[in-house]
């Protein structure tokens, strides 16, 4: 059996395939963790101090910042990942429709990113199952395509919350003045990248589902649109399937690239930094 | 080939600072609340989000993946003296930092770009460069004789050679806004409490100096800091009263940080310590103050380290007064323009956020503009004058309790 989220034989990409593209975003993304740890290294470890120039110096300076007594908004770490990291109400609290924008962004992205990933272990615990033997003994939600199934509903959920963050950022970036004038090239990518990957997952759904975009992505302008109506009209696909696996191909490399790789030398790392500065800061209101 | 050298270092940023900086989202809250940014008729350069990106971006020009792969890229010298000029334009208000919706500390930020460009040549801005030597040489910022500093209290003033309660004066009340400190004085005098002073012992706080980036300067601002606490332990406080927010703010954070020690005693503010007698009913005022009062937080003692109730207490609980609040108040509250050095290093920039100020107050149909800081009077003053606005009293909240203690002030010297 190939493996990849759980498809067909006849929509399958390779394992091979995504297994190297994976591991290279991974290799990116941690290079370039390693040069943003050195560059933040090159400061103190506290005020007044001499830099240190270490890679420890972030993970011992953000240790010493989370425990320190602060005079305004001294509150717990727990407090502060519930609330501030979690439930962003420090946006909230500024612009209700900002921060309606971002949480949908965020939860749309970060559940995807866990199913991918849950997704991801069923695939491995499976597979290494059949080689080893045990794959039979597995609960039966342990199935690729069973999980996959399973996974079907809150994908689809999740990915409209996410697309409904976007059209709202993409909507304030283009209509909203004072927004659009403040944008520079470090924002648009961001969103230019959310978007490509958000819409390449619904026409790699879509295609692979042969469900919402049965019969309109394949279209082909040589064929009579009276043939089109009906093979819509009776959901009788005109080539099916053929563009599934580049499709999807295309959506996960992207993906990578953009979710993983991407992070350290983009505004992504923000992604990874504001949780950060809220715990050194104690977050608050 | 020799890989060229970057053009900027991370002297004084700590390690979480050079990740804050990448944690800004770039939503522009800061932009929408900064009063220097307003009050300059919104020069982008001032504008905090726009100083976190260029601070970054010269930071991945010398650091970042091209600089490791390929050397550094070099900034060129207008490129820093710009940014110098526009992080100098910045009271240090921390408005930013409050609405921040990542969390940045930017004040501690701005501080530490601000001590980063001293110690590369570029800074501090404009008359700020004098901060450093008249505080060397005279232990204030105001050229004046450090004897001055209490030889002029009035003989009815008891100050005791030793007490368990010390008054920080510092150098703009005891030097400049003398009112303020007379009324405090008269005003423990008057409660019974038996206080005593550092008189030309002290030495200027350091805020100015921390604020405008000199303070590891031949470490003037650790020394002097080291300096205070000492003598105010050979008094034998216990408790050390401020009515000045910006000595207030130095002692409670800079002087700890500086020293590296927890301090010896307890760090009071004069509204804290009234508010505290307040509710013990052990003050009895004897005027009345038939006047309408608002009030401005100052940023050092209100979003600095949250005091923001005791001065309204003590207001609320003077006879007479009517209190009314701006529409910015407390933790969103409008800075009043002079802090972070700019009062010194741009005055028409300090004029111009103090003007907004003043009309804010006036919004309000106030008699009196009161605040707990004297320069944040001061400027305050100047804002009052530069837009007419004569019928409108600044006044600090120690001299409306004096007051309405029925302590006579009229005696204060003139500076």
């Amino acid at each position: 059996m190939e493996y990849f989220a759980g498809v067909s034989e006849a929509l399958r990409l390779t394992f091979v395939q995504i297994m190297i593209i994976s591991i290279l975003s991974v290799g990116i993304f941690v290079v370039g963790m390693y040069i943003n740890l050195k560059k933040w290294g090159m400061g103190s470890t506290g005020y007044g101090q001499a830099p240190s120039k270490s890679i420890l110096t972030f993970p011992k300076t953000l240790m010493y910042q989370m425990n320190e007594h602060a005079h305004v908004h001294n509150q717990s770490v727990l407090k502060t990942f519930v609330f501030d990291i979690l439930f962003q109400r420090r946006i909230l609290q500024r612009s209700p429709v900002r921060w309606f924008m971002h949480f949908t962004i965020f939860v749309g992205w970060m559940t995807l990113f866990a199913m991918s990933g849950a997704m991801f272990f069923v695939e491995m615990t499976h597979m290494i199952g059949e080689k080893l033997g045990y794959a039979e003994s597995l609960p039966w939600f342990m199935n690729p395509e069973v999980f996959r199934e399973l996974l079907s509903t809150p994908n689809d959920i999740f990915s409209y919350i996410l697309l409904v963050g976007i059209i709202i950022a993409i909507y304030r970036r283009l209509f909203v003045a004072k927004t659009r004038e403040s944008t520079i090239a470090y924002d648009s990518i961001l969103l230019i990248g959310l978007t490509v990957i958000t819409v390449t997952g619904f026409i790699a759904d879509g295609i692979r589902n042969n469900t919402i975009w049965n019969g309109v992505i394949n279209f082909d302008w040589t064929i009579p649109m009276t043939n089109i109506a009906l093979s819509l009209h009776y959901g009788d696909p005109i080539f099916p399937f053929t563009y599934a696996p580049p499709a999807a191909l295309f959506h996960v490399i992207i993906s990578l690239l953009f979710c993983i790789a991407y992070i350290p030398f983009s505004k992504y790392i923000h992604i990874i930094a504001i949780p950060l500065a809220l715990l050194a800061n104690k977050g608050g209101e | 080939m020799a890989k060229r050298e970057p053009s900027i270092n991370t002297e004084n940023f700590t390690a979480v600072q050079l990740m804050e900086l990448d944690s800004c989202s770039r939503c522009g809250e800061c932009v929408n609340w900064c009063p220097t940014y307003d009050a300059s008729g919104k020069n982008p350069g001032l504008a905090p989000r726009d100083k976190i990106l260029r601070w970054k971006e010269f930071m991945n020009k010398s650091y970042g993946l091209r600089a490791r792969l390929f050397g550094p890229k070099e900034i060129s010298a207008e490129e820093i003296e710009q940014f110098k000029n526009d992080v100098y334009g910045c009271t240090t208000c921390g408005m930013c930092a409050t609405v921040c919706e990542s969390a940045i500390n930017t004040v501690e930020l701005w501080e530490s770009m601000r001590a980063n460009l001293v110690k590369r040549g570029n800074g501090p801005y404009g008359k700020q460069g004098m901060f450093l030597k008249l505080i060397g040489e005279y232990k204030n910022p105001y050229m004046a004789d450090n004897k001055d500093r209490t030889n002029w209290f009035p003989k009815d003033i008891k100050v005791e050679d030793k007490a368990e309660v010390l008054y920080f004066g510092g150098c703009t009340a005891e030097l400049r806004q003398r009112k303020l400190a007379l009324a405090t004085a008269r005003v423990l005098n008057k409660l019974g409490i038996k206080f005593t002073m550092l008189g030309e012992d002290e030495i200027c706080c350091g805020s100015a100096l921390v604020r405008t980036g000199q303070y590891f300067i031949n470490d003037t601002a650790k020394i002097n800091a080291q300096k205070n606490i000492d003598n105010i332990e050979a008094k034998g406080a216990k408790i050390v009263l401020y009515a000045c927010a910006g000595c207030y703010r130095a002692s409670l954070i800079d002087w700890p940080r500086l020293t590296g020690k927890e301090l010896p005693f307890k760090v009071v503010h004069i509204t804290e310590f009234l508010q505290d007698l307040i509710k013990k009913g052990e003050i009895k005022w004897e005027k009345s103050i038939d006047k309408k009062v608002t009030y401005h937080d100052p940023c050092h003692l209100g979003r600095h380290v949250g005091v923001f109730e005791p001065p309204r207490a003590v207001l609320e609980a003077i006879p007479g007064i009517e209190f009314v609040e701006m529409e910015r108040i407390k933790e969103n509250q409008r800075c009043c323009g002079a802090g972070g050095g700019v009062k010194a290093g741009l005055p028409d920039l300090a004029l111009g956020v103090a003007s907004t100020r003043v009309e804010d107050a006036l919004a309000t149909n106030a008699d009196i503009l009161s605040s707990a800081c004297p320069f944040c009077k001061r400027n305050l003053s100047d804002g009052r004058d530069a837009i007419g606005a004569k019928e409108l009293e600044v006044e600090d909240v120690i001299v409306l309790v004096a007051e309405a203690m029925g302590i006579d002030l009229s005696d204060t010297p003139a500076e």
